[in-house]
């Protein structure tokens, strides 16, 4: 399986290298990266200005970006998560049969990552990871017909207060009820006591999924396609108001 | 709820159980839906389809949507909600209430 560790990028180059993996791929693959500013995604049925505080977003220079995938709007903090995608063929046993399955199948490589980490994980719902009840971790999948692209966080740091400012909530009332009370919901590696930096984290994310889909990791760049194809889908969609806010 | 020339607005935020939203924004006029937005963070393949349930809904009446919705999911594999959710939150949203 190819392994790109691919570092710190904008949110429109990380929705677009991903949609280019899932394009141009036959072979499995997975990626690992972070965000560079800051960013939060929303979910492909999510309205943006429902979802986001654009103000405040644009004054604190994070960017946001409209994913392919379904689910929740996501705070993607520089310094708070790695971030994974994974490319498999439709064929593949992993994610056969319907989507509910294999999300059940794909976040167990998460389970072993944290398990690697010396943290007890569940699955949970559609598409968490859970520790003591608490959410770690969150993926979301988009199905082809030649392929399946899945990506999610893994948290290691979490600040509910940046967090909030940028996600809106119900009411304004609830948003210090909200924040004080998020701890009873998600959770992070450094909230469980384990101070493991970034790519301490990545590697061990890698290695979940490498036993979960026993699959060798081979380490690979994106190929010049895929790059040609990332930058113009980043200019041409995730960088285009159009994609951004069409709901 | 608004009206501007005969067509009544409205909008529901459902809460599905298990937590997953579904927001509706809903155009009518004369019992009739004239255009519907289906958002929230549920997941639907393909994702594209959801156009197609908000053009194949335009025309309908409140009752005949739910047959049209639970006949469209049929085909579509919806996570995170049912299709009587989808239902239940353009309900919501024509007539204003929960009932």
């Amino acid at each position: 399986m190819r392994l790109i560790r691919d570092g710190y990028h904008p949110a429109g180059y990380n929705m677009a290298l991903d949609e280019a993996l899932l394009i141009l791929n036959k072979e499995p693959v997975l990626r690992t990266y972070s965000w560079d500013p800051s960013a939060v995604s929303i979910g492909y049925f999510q309205s943006i200005e429902q979802e986001v505080d654009l103000d405040a977003a644009k004054s604190m220079g994070v960017d946001v970006v409209r994913r392919i995938t379904g689910g929740g709007a996501v705070f993607h903090d520089r310094e708070g998560e790695v971030t994974y995608s994974i490319v498999l063929p439709s064929n593949h046993w992993a994610v056969k049969g319907r989507a509910l399955q294999s999300y059940r199948v794909l976040c167990g490589g998460i389970v072993e990552a944290l398990r690697i980490l010396g943290i007890d994980a569940e699955f949970a719902g559609v598409n968490d990871v859970l520790v003591n009840g608490k959410k770690i971790s969150g993926s979301a999948q988009t199905r082809k017909k030649w392929g399946v692209l899945q990506h999610g966080t893994l948290l290691y740091d979490l600040k509910p207060d940046l967090m909030f400012s940028l996600l809106r909530v119900p009411n304004e009332k609830i948003r210090d009820k909200m924040i004080k009370n998020i701890h009873e919901r998600v959770t992070s590696l450094k909230h469980l006591g384990v101070e493991a930096g970034r790519k301490y984290v990545e590697s061990a994310l890698i290695e979940g999924f490498s036993r979960v889909l026993r699959e060798k990791m081979e380490p690979s760049t994106p190929t010049e396609e895929e790059k040609d194809l990332a930058e113009r889908l980043m200019r041409e969609k995730y960088g285009s108001d159009s994609w951004n806010f069409r709901r | 709820m608004a009206q501007i020339a005969g067509i009544s607005e409205g909008r529901s935020d459902y809460k599905v159980r298990g937590g997953k939203m579904i927001r509706v924004h809903v155009w009518h006029r004369d019992g009739k839906i004239e255009k519907v937005i289906f958002a929230g963070d549920f997941f639907m393949h393909p994702e594209e389809s959801i156009e197609d349930l908000e053009n194949v809904l335009v025309g309908a009446e409140l009752e005949e949507s739910e047959e049209i919705i639970n006949e469209f999911f049929r085909a579509v594999e919806l996570i995170g909600a049912g299709p009587e959710d989808f239902y239940r939150a353009l309900r919501i949203a024509v007539l204003g209430k929960k009932s």
